[in-house]
């Protein structure tokens, strides 16, 4: 069961490789299909993430949510999007066709990067990076461009606000985002995402870093715009933030984008602090899986919980507060693994 | 402590998470109306004696009697209709019954799609749904 999925990759590479293919091609055209199942894999998990946001939800304030479409309403996102699509695409007489155009259509780009070196089981990665997660760190950050981009493109007052905004926050929260992944580095001395993985075979980096994990998970849920954190589109003062003249399609792709990065985040998160794919009896894809998806309701039931924080409190806590708190971690961190290295020197350990 | 308030908030919610659902649950479990509340009417054909009191009765002329004389001379129901379009629902027509032929109950879901469906034939529907039948019968009525 644990390696399922590493046979069927083995078998479509034998098959691709009986063509007679060259050794490059073959590599390539596997990188193809695993991009194909990942984009499918993601694309599924988000149709049921909305679904799950709505219930959870509807739960949170004692409601059902949807459960009308299909058992249990399940099926509720599959017609949101065939409704969506069937809607006229409107572009508004001002904006900046191009730029508010090309905004929709590259806003999944930088997540299914993220998800091209998550290793979602062992050996059960797109690509291996030796850099990985200073790859993922870059690539998600390209995010903000393209929010701006259609804040910019829209021109639209409160579209331009939310892009702005969004730049604000997504830029200023990288900081202790990228401070959080520091400790594990160091005691991982590796930027793989597998040999980061593997390093917690004994013990899970949520134990050894809990003050990173907490800031992870906060500057997190300010990277993706969500939870206390949704400046950039909170509905009461900026109608939709910088999807506000998005219509049908685009505006679907800006929705599915939300829940594609609260997805990377919680992948990001199980991979980095909970052990990726290690765990008891279960096959090591399921466990992946179980504690992403344990991250998504925690992300959830926050969203559902607190109120908006407002925009110089925002701020001040990412400068003040989180910014000094991840330097203070790491100057822990480095003391910590020093003294134990001492101490295993002088045979104390 | 700094944070303990968020932690008491999450509790809070993960508290209303697995509460049960205060929603009302309408198609599959029916609302618990008013006792004054008056919707449908249903005619009891044995009882009603074509007098036609309660379509004089009726502020809106909604009801048509239809009546024909028998071998006795004694007027004989033969139709029964009520335009619910124009019904204000003011029961006169079941207070002004001297047989109490018809009845008033809860059965609030007389929505049509078209306005033909409104009219309701009580005279045929009295077959199929005689008064005292609870109110979660649907069949027939206005859209029969």
């Amino acid at each position: 069961m644990d390696n399922i999925f590493i046979n069927i990759a083995g078998w479509i590479r034998d098959f691709i490789a009986g063509f007679g293919l060259s050794e490059g091609l073959v590599y390539l055209a596997m990188v193809l299909v695993k991009f194909v199942a990942v984009l499918v894999f993601v694309l599924l998990n988000v149709v049921f993430l909305v679904y799950m946001e709505r219930r959870v939800a509807g739960f949170f304030q004692e409601r059902l949510g949807p459960n009308r479409v299909g058992p249990q309403g399940i099926f509720q996102l599959v017609m949101d999007i065939l409704k969506l699509l069937s809607k006229e695409d409107i572009v508004p007489a001002g904006a900046d066709k191009l730029v508010y155009k090309t905004a929709a259509y590259v806003i999944f780009v930088p997540t299914m990067l993220v998800y091209m070196v998550i290793p979602f089981g062992k050996g059960m990665n797109v690509i291996d990076l030796n850099m990985g997660l200073f790859y993922i760190l870059a690539v998600s950050s390209l995010t903000t461009l393209i929010i701006f981009m259609a804040g910019w493109g829209s021109r639209n007052k409160y579209s331009l606000i939310g892009g702005m905004r969004a730049v604000a926050q997504m830029v200023s929260y990288e900081i202790p985002f990228v401070f959080s992944f520091l400790g594990v580095i160091m005691l991982t001395g590796s930027l793989k995402l597998s040999t980061i993985v593997e390093a917690q075979q004994d013990v899970w980096f949520i134990v050894l870093q809990p003050i990173a994990f907490i800031i992870f998970l906060i500057a997190g849920n300010a990277e993706i715009n969500r939870g206390p954190f949704d400046l950039p589109e909170g509905e009461q003062e900026l109608v939709a933030g910088y999807h506000t003249e998005y219509t049908a399609g685009r505006f679907a792709m800006f929705y599915m984008a939300e829940y594609a990065n609260l997805l990377a985040m919680a992948a990001i998160g199980t991979t980095v602090f909970l052990g990726g794919w290690h765990g008891p009896w279960l096959p090591g894809w399921l466990w992946f899986f179980i504690k992403m998806y344990i991250l998504v309701f925690g992300q959830m039931w926050v969203r559902w919980t607190f109120p908006r924080i407002r925009i110089d409190h925002m701020m001040h806590f990412n400068w003040k507060v989180l910014l000094p708190i991840s330097l203070a971690n790491i100057l822990v961190t480095g003391i910590g693994i020093k003294a134990y290295e001492m101490l295993r020197t002088m045979g104390w350990w | 402590m700094f944070g303990e308030g968020l932690l008491k908030g999450l509790g809070v919610t993960i508290k209303h998470f697995f509460a049960p659902k205060i929603t009302e649950q309408y198609p599959e479990v029916k609302p618990k109306l008013p006792p004054l509340v008056k919707s449908r009417f249903r005619l009891n054909r044995e009882k009603c004696i074509a007098c036609g009191i309660c379509a004089n009765a009726c502020p809106n002329k909604v009801i048509t009697v239809n009546s024909e004389k028998d071998e006795n001379n004694k007027k004989r129901l033969t139709g029964y209709e009520m335009n619910l379009q124009y019904c204000l629902f003011c029961g006169l027509c079941v207070e002004s019954c001297p047989t109490k032929a018809i009845e008033i109950d809860q059965d609030f879901e007389l929505a049509a799609y078209t306005r033909e469906n409104t009219k309701m034939d009580m005279y045929k529907e009295a077959l199929t749904n005689p008064p005292g039948t609870a109110a979660k019968e649907d069949k027939g009525g206005k859209d029969a």
